[in-house]
């Protein structure tokens, strides 16, 4: 489990760690010569990582409540007209005036709009706020985005087609889940050849589910964003459609031979309406990140270890059209000092079920290590702005100390992944009251010496593309820093429509007099970025008024 | 249908090992107390819904290790947490000088809106104190952090602690969401507003919705 990688988060731990540690008395938690964790505090403590594991899936089908329930009011919203309610219709009246919100500045009639509490704004005449605003702050607490910066890790429910999958059913599975071993959990696998390791929730039920089901169908569920975006923004979803459309013929070919991307666009098309009332699968109330089938086969006669990995089922989907370009990475764990040895698989483009059939080799490895070592599989989105992790799985290698086993992993991920290496600190809000988004660099880390004295005099520059005004900024100059602080706030105008056709594209340079500044990194935002990058634009445009704070790792080509 | 909270909370508590973390939130999720020593191992955590003005807020308190050899473990929790108790115990003079070194962790590593509070437990053992309960409350004063005295075994003050720092957190989320009004706000990075280039504006563009 993850635990170096959750003390990063949204923070740059380099100098300011440092020098605070320096200033540390010696011997308290400066010296850091921890001997390591024995098996059972190891086991230990992954017990409960497991147990806030399962809370945490718990509070993302809250917080996926909630997003849905603000989604359902604003589909729900007349829309502003003159002199009518914004979220009812219903027209101004002598006894009912109707209110201007503080917030969107529309008008609302008297029973969709509360007052907001006086201390607030003794200056302002604008006592009301509109239901829809008034829910988006709810979310925005109750969720802890008000804490975090931005929303946390949600999970919209299932639209329900069936009764069979419940919310509370879910739960059950959960909670039920909660102190099995996951042998018991193979054993409850009928009639299946492959096993299911750790970590479980609900998966096999939904494994089984998945498999039962024909297969361009399971696409429909599909994680967060995507899922939003087909019954939201109108601008959003025209967008989607016409990028479905507009897809070159080559890469369907390529994936058509697969399967399953190519048999989803074309159902998407045949389908009327999303929301229709068609007979569909059951949506399954998936906690998860999909599956893997691998083969392990060692060979003591040349101490190596094959492992063949068949294919992912059910990946999340990082791009707008809520597919991915998976590969993945391999690695034997724990490492023998610092000499790491990791493999990667070949990319499988736009699908969500790739099939590698590939097959890396394991040199040197012992038999002593087949008791000790487990291989870690790491599934990543492939994407020349910073490949995104979509979910891993760790398996012990005595699974093939005997024979070669094939095994069916579930898919999970750590949930701190945050960037590291040279990354940029960037808040998001869009105003609408300057109908402009506000765009604050905070700062860089790690970001590559190109000075001679080791380090370099960044400064970023920024624009969107396409802008009608032609905007371009720049922050100031941090002279000899590699992990600058800018905090520096920049406006464009522009419409939320508009955003969703935009992207907001940074380079960090170093500053050098007298010959060409060189470039320290890039980074593009916008409706086409795929995952975290995509997460950040989207939370943006759907969360106006609120400020959405991430760190994104900077690529070192200039793809401009 | 689950059971179901208006908010999550995440609380952490932090200190040296011995002083009585573990007690104190055994007290407060299990109402009992044990007397005997288990050391905890790198990290827990124990879940209690408490209701606040009317709400239902869900704690998740997480309790570590104090013992040094699990630091990287239990560091790594600071970032997520909204709330922390430092505790030291006041039969310990050593816990109560490690305080400052605790606090300066929390500055390293936590978030920098993290609500803090400090407990001196064990105040049930006046025969064998240490560290007064002035000291105490000088302490905080100088860090700005409220204060407590607790015992977990005669169930003294725990309720109070987690109920205060869990209402502070509560009072900060309310004055963030106020405070992000999306007024006009001066700044040199401000942007002009141009009023010529206001178009007439969809119901897209201004209001607060999709
Ligand atoms: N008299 C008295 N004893 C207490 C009190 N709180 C804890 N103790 C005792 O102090 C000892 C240590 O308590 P723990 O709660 O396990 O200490 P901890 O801070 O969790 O220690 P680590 O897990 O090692 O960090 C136990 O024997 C407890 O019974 C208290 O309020 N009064
Ligand atoms: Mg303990
Ligand atoms: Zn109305
Ligand atoms: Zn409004």
């Amino acid at each position: 489990m993850n635990h170096q990688s959750k003390g990063n988060k949204y923070v740059c731990p380099n100098d300011r760690q440092l020098s605070l540690r320096a200033k540390l008395r010696t011997g308290w938690s400066a010296a850091r010569s921890e001997p390591p964790l024995t098996p059972s505090e190891r086991d230990a403590i992954a017990a409960v990582v497991k147990r806030a594991e399962k809370l945490e899936e718990v509070e993302a089908k809250r917080i996926g409540r909630l997003v849905a329930r603000l989604e359902g009011m604003r589909r729900s919203a007349q829309g502003p007209a003159p002199r009518t309610c914004l979220l009812c219709g219903e027209t101004a009246r002598l006894l009912a005036p109707l209110r201007t919100c503080a917030i969107c500045r529309n008008s609302a009639c008297p029973k969709c709009v509360i007052d907001t509490p006086p201390h607030r704004s003794p200056l302002s005449r604008e006592q009301y706020m509109c239901n829809l605003c008034a829910e988006t702050r709810e979310m925005w607490k109750k969720s802890g985005a008000w804490f975090f910066k931005s929303l946390p890790k949600y999970v919209l429910p299932e639209r329900r087609t069936t009764g069979r999958y419940t919310d509370s059913e879910l739960s059950r599975t959960l909670q039920d889940g909660g102190n099995s071993s996951n042998e018991g959990k193979t054993d409850s696998e009928p009639g299946s050849p492959l096993s299911i390791h750790a970590p479980t929730f609900s998966r096999q039920a939904s494994s089984i589910e998945r498999r039962s089901i024909s297969s361009p169908h399971d696409t429909h569920y599909e994680w967060s964003e995507t899922d939003i975006l087909s019954h939201g923004f109108s601008g959003l979803s025209l967008h989607r459609t016409d990028s479905l459309n507009q897809r070159p013929l080559a890469g369907l070919k390529r994936t058509g031979s697969k399967g399953s991307a190519y048999s989803l666009r074309s159902i998407r098309k045949d389908m009327p309406k999303p929301n229709n009332q068609i007979e569909r699968p059951p949506t399954i109330p998936d906690a998860g990140f999909g599956t893997l089938e691998i083969k392990l086969a060692y060979d003591n006669a040349t101490s190596s270890l094959a492992v063949t990995v068949l294919r992912a089922r059910g990946l999340i989907g990082m791009d707008m059209t809520g597919l991915s370009d998976p590969f993945c990475r391999l690695e034997v764990l724990p490492r023998e000092g610092t000499y790491s040895n990791r493999l990667r698989t070949k990319t499988v483009h736009k699908t969500k079920n790739p099939e590698f059939n590939e097959t890396v080799h394991f040199f040197g490895i012992t038999e002593s290590d087949l008791t000790v070592k487990s291989i870690e599989i790491v599934l990543f989105d492939d994407d020349k702005y910073g490949c995104d992790e979509m979910g891993s799985a760790t398996v012990a290698l005595r699974e093939c100390a005997k024979s070669p086993a094939q095994l069916r992993l579930a898919l999970s991920v750590s949930s701190g992944s945050e960037p590291t290496g040279p990354r940029i600190l960037l808040a998001l809000c869009y105003n609408t009251k300057k109908r402009a988004l506000v765009v604050i660099v905070c700062r860089g880390a790690e970001l590559p010496p190109r000075d001679s004295n080791g380090y370099s005099d960044p400064f970023v520059k920024l624009h969107l593309d396409p802008d009608p005004y032609h905007k371009k900024h720049k922050t100031s100059i941090k002279w000899r820093n590699l992990n600058p602080v800018w905090n520096e706030e920049f406006c464009f105008e522009t419409r939320p429509t508009e955003l969703s056709r935009q992207n907001l594209t940074l380079t960090v340079w170093d500053k050098d007099y007298g010959k060409p500044n060189d470039f320290l990194g890039s980074l593009i935002l916008g409706a086409t970025s795929k995952g975290r990058r995509l997460k950040h634009w989207m939370d943006c445009i759907k969360f106006p008024d609120h400020r959405h704070e991430q760190w994104h790792s900077l690529t070192d080509t200039q793809h401009l | 249908m689950a059971k179901t909270y208006d908010y999550l909370l995440k609380l952490l508590l932090i200190g040296d090992s011995g002083v009585g973390k573990t007690s104190i939130l055994f007290r407060f999720s299990e109402d009992a107390f044990n007397i005997s020593f288990i050391s905890t191992i790198g990290i827990d955590f124990k879940i209690r819904t408490i209701d606040l003005d009317g709400k239902k807020v869900k704690l998740q308190i997480w309790d570590t290790a104090g013992q040094e050899r699990f630091r990287t473990i239990t560091t790594a929790y600071y970032r997520g947490s909204m709330g922390i108790m430092l505790v030291y115990d006041v039969t310990n003079e050593k816990s109560f000088e490690n305080i400052k070194n605790w606090i300066r962790n929390i500055e390293e590593n936590a978030s920098a809106d993290v609500e803090k509070m400090i407990l001196g437990n064990k105040c049930d053992l006046d025969s064998k104190r240490q560290v007064s309960k002035e000291r105490g409350e000088q302490l905080a004063i100088e860090y700005q952090i409220k204060f407590v005295e607790t015992s977990a075994k005669d169930s003294l003050n725990v309720e109070y602690a987690f109920f205060t720092l869990a209402r502070d957190i509560k009072a900060k989320m309310e004055k963030k969401q106020e405070a992000s009004n999306p007024a006009p706000r001066s700044g040199a990075h401000q942007l002009r507003a141009n009023e010529q280039q206001r178009k007439p504006t969809s119901w897209l563009s201004r209001c607060s919705l999709l």
